[in-house]
């Protein structure tokens, strides 16, 4: 074990994954000679090159139909977008090429690309830098979705993705890339459509992904020292595929829900999970399921004011106290 | 290019040479049965993949190979400045009359085809919308025959042309334009989105300039695997005033990437007269600003966009890429299934008509002594035999079930 922090583990995970296979190549703005713009790739260009790391132009729509253009072909490319927030004059590519050409072609041509990069408010950059796009790309089939809220499996979901054969959006968060974890010096992969249960409790399942998990650990830690409530975390780590089982067996041993995201509200993922939870579950919820999200407005540059438009522990607290 | 022995014995046991239906030198068409095989189970004739001239036979009469022996060079390159023929054209470079003859061949089977499939949706019994390339017949046959077999391209909305032009079949097409599970994406591409990876394109990129840098992505692909192969990246003239079209031939030009950027521009962006759309109307103009060469052609003319898209190629290939060829070309049809096409005007029309990229070349091979009445006939009487018989076959092929319908989504 090793202790790293989230940016590190991307890095091995890239670096790995570079030498594992000739068909991964790392494209985006300032990757290669500027080390990433969150210096996620630092030093990949010096021990790998020009051929693995590509320094593009300010050009999202054109690098990221590249990237789709030369996974249709068999390459593995790593598409590394400044910020997710970005993605949006690259929609078209990612939507309609990414997303739907396996289907179009009757399944002869897959696109093994991932497109990666942070998509996270709390940073005091505004509206148009801050978006979580991952309910809006989860909603189109044929993409993937996945959001990890640790170093452990920031690695091991990075690898994986890599090596899908599916377009993998990979959403991380600035807020997360210096803290750290510990993570086995040895090779491992985590199966996308597999969440964990970060913390095992028996009152109330807290549901998150990112770097809300965070934020329910820490509030489930208040939630058993101030109020005797004992709740269980579970990380869905990857939004779709999703992992129903794991949601759905934790609330039969609670019978309590609350989804936490830093998305906001209005068709969030919060709202698939509650009705996934309904459909599937009802009989044995205690209580509505609650939800917490970002506040619905854009992000809001004021600094004291985006800290409350997030999810905070407190809010996640209150939603669960509130739960009859 | 090696015409290498199949995999056709299924016991493993040797295959007989029974007979060579070409000589050396001989120029041979894409499709044309070269050789015939003798194995322990049947006899058959192996098809040459591409066209070119046979340089070499080198197993004999009667000797025997195993799946994967070379039996025969052909040389593509020759497919189409082979001096073996008589025939000379206005710019005085000499093709074999069967190339020839296959370029008009290949024009007027998409000519056929799209006022076929007009037919269709006009008696009610095709479904969905439809942007036809009547008049562009040229473009893609030419762009297409100066390619080789395994070089890709990407094709937009108004596809049909690209795709038989590419190898696709017109059971294949039509199977998909029904909807039919038969078709080239079993049913779940449709008119807009015509394409087969196995034939060197990719479905249909159907929204504007949206192909182009996915074009250019499959460039990157062979450069990074070191491989010859381009990529055609066939687009309009509304493209051009698209970011994606900037942005891509900006990373092309940077990179010297293999794509040949084809613009056929046919005056109109759906209604839109391209005068009403950009300052410099002269599309070519823009590679010059990226960097690299622009050249624009009379896209009427099959063999100037052949020759054209000739030298493109080989500039391509040997990493002198890319280029951006404008072809010069006209939309006899409406923009898509329910556009009259009033906005073109009467003038227009009637210059264009007689500029038809079909009756000029028609003329051209009477004229130079490449064809006569009954060639031309025959060649018709082939093209309508080939589609009748799939416009029967693909109004009845079986459409994808409800339980297909949730497949193809995910690779795993």
């Amino acid at each position: 074990m090793a202790l790293i922090t989230y940016r590190e583990a991307l890095r091995t995970a890239l670096d790995e994954e570079i030498l594992r296979d000739e068909n991964v190549v790392v494209i985006g703005e300032e990757v290669a000679q500027y080390n990433g713009a969150y210096k996620v790739t630092e030093g990949l260009w010096a021990a790998h090159g020009d051929t693995r790391l590509v320094d593009t132009p300010i050009s999202e729509a054109g690098f990221v139909g590249m990237g789709i253009g030369a996974a249709m072909l068999g390459l593995r490319p790593v598409i590394e977008l400044m910020f997710w927030s970005f993605a949006y004059v690259a929609f078209d590519q990612i939507v309609n090429n990414a997303g739907c050409v396996r289907y179009m072609s009757g399944g002869l041509l897959n696109v093994p690309i991932v497109i990666r990069g942070p998509a996270n408010g709390g940073t005091n950059v505004g509206a148009t830098h801050s978006h979580t796009p991952e309910n809006l790309l989860a909603n189109m089939p044929g993409l993937k979705v996945v959001a990890p809220a640790t170093a452990y499996d920031a690695k091991g979901l990075l690898k994986t993705s890599i090596r899908d054969n599916d377009p993998v959006m990979f959403m991380e968060n600035t807020l997360l890339y210096g803290e750290k974890w510990d993570v086995p010096d040895t090779e491992y992969l985590i199966p996308l459509g597999q969440a964990d249960i970060k913390r095992a409790g028996s009152d109330v399942s807290l549901i998150a992904h990112g770097r809300a998990v965070i934020t329910c650990l820490k509030a489930a830690e208040l939630l058993v020292a101030e109020h005797d409530i004992d709740a269980e975390v579970v990380d869905l780590r990857s939004i779709r595929p999703l992992d129903e089982e794991t949601v759905l067996n934790s609330v039969r041993k609670t019978h309590r829900a609350v989804v936490v995201e830093e998305g906001k509200p209005f068709c969030g993922i919060g709202a698939q999970m509650a009705s996934m939870i309904q459909e599937k579950a009802f009989d044995d919820l205690d209580a509505p399921i609650g939800r917490v999200a970002s506040l619905d407005a854009p992000a809001i540059y004021s600094p004291p004011l985006e800290k409350r438009q997030l999810p905070d522990p407190q809010r996640v607290i209150e939603k669960v106290l509130r739960l009859s | 290019m090696n015409l290498k022995m199949p995999d056709l014995s299924t016991t493993g046991s040797p295959i007989k040479v029974v007979r060579w239906l070409v000589e050396v030198g001989d120029f041979v068409e894409r499709g044309q049965a070269i050789v015939e095989v003798e194995t322990d189970k049947a006899t058959m004739e192996l098809e040459a993949l591409g066209p070119g001239t046979l340089l070499q036979q080198l197993v004999p009469v009667g000797s025997e190979a195993s799946a994967g022996d070379v039996l025969a060079v052909i040389d593509e390159t020759q497919a189409g400045s082979t001096v073996i023929g008589n025939s000379h054209t206005a710019n005085e470079v000499s093709y074999h009359r069967d190339f020839l003859l296959n370029l008009y061949e290949r024009m007027l089977l998409i000519r056929q085809f799209e006022d076929r499939v007009k037919a269709l949706f006009l008696e009610g019994s095709m479904p969905g919308t439809i942007h036809q390339c009547q008049g562009q017949e040229a473009t893609a046959v030419g762009v297409c025959a100066a390619l080789r077999p395994d070089d890709f391209i990407t094709s937009t909305f108004r596809g049909h042309g690209h795709a038989l032009a590419k190898g696709l079949t017109v059971q294949e097409m039509l199977d998909e334009l029904f909807g039919g599970v038969t078709g080239c994406c079993k049913g779940k591409g449709g008119s807009m989105h015509i394409g087969n990876i196995g034939k060197g394109m990719i479905p249909g990129i159907a929204i504007v300039a949206g192909g182009i840098p996915v074009a250019t992505g499959m460039a990157l692909a062979f450069r990074m695997r070191k491989t010859q192969e381009i990529v055609a990246c066939f687009f309009g003239d509304g493209a051009v005033a698209e970011g994606a079209f900037h942005e891509a031939l900006n990373m092309a030009a940077l990179w010297n990437l293999p794509v040949l950027f084809v613009c056929e521009n046919n005056l109109y962006g759906a209604s839109t007269r391209i005068d009403q759309v950009m300052k410099n109307t002269k599309v070519s103009d823009r590679a010059a600003s990226y960097g690299f060469r622009g050249e624009t052609v009379d896209g009427n003319d099959v063999l100037a966009v052949y020759e054209a898209a000739s030298q493109a190629a080989q500039e391509c290939r040997s990493g002198r890429g890319p280029v951006l060829l404008e072809l010069e070309t006209y939309r006899r049809s409406g923009h898509s299934r329910r556009d009259p096409c009033h906005y073109q005007p009467k003038e227009e029309r009637a210059f264009w008509s007689a500029n038809d990229p079909i009756i000029r070349f028609a003329q051209a091979l009477l004229v130079d002594g490449n064809a006569d009445l009954d060639d031309l006939d025959r060649i018709q009487k082939r093209v309508d035999d080939e589609i009748e018989s799939a416009v029967e076959k693909a109004k009845t092929t079986p459409k994808p079930g409800i339980e297909d319908l949730l497949t193809d989504v995910y690779a795993s």
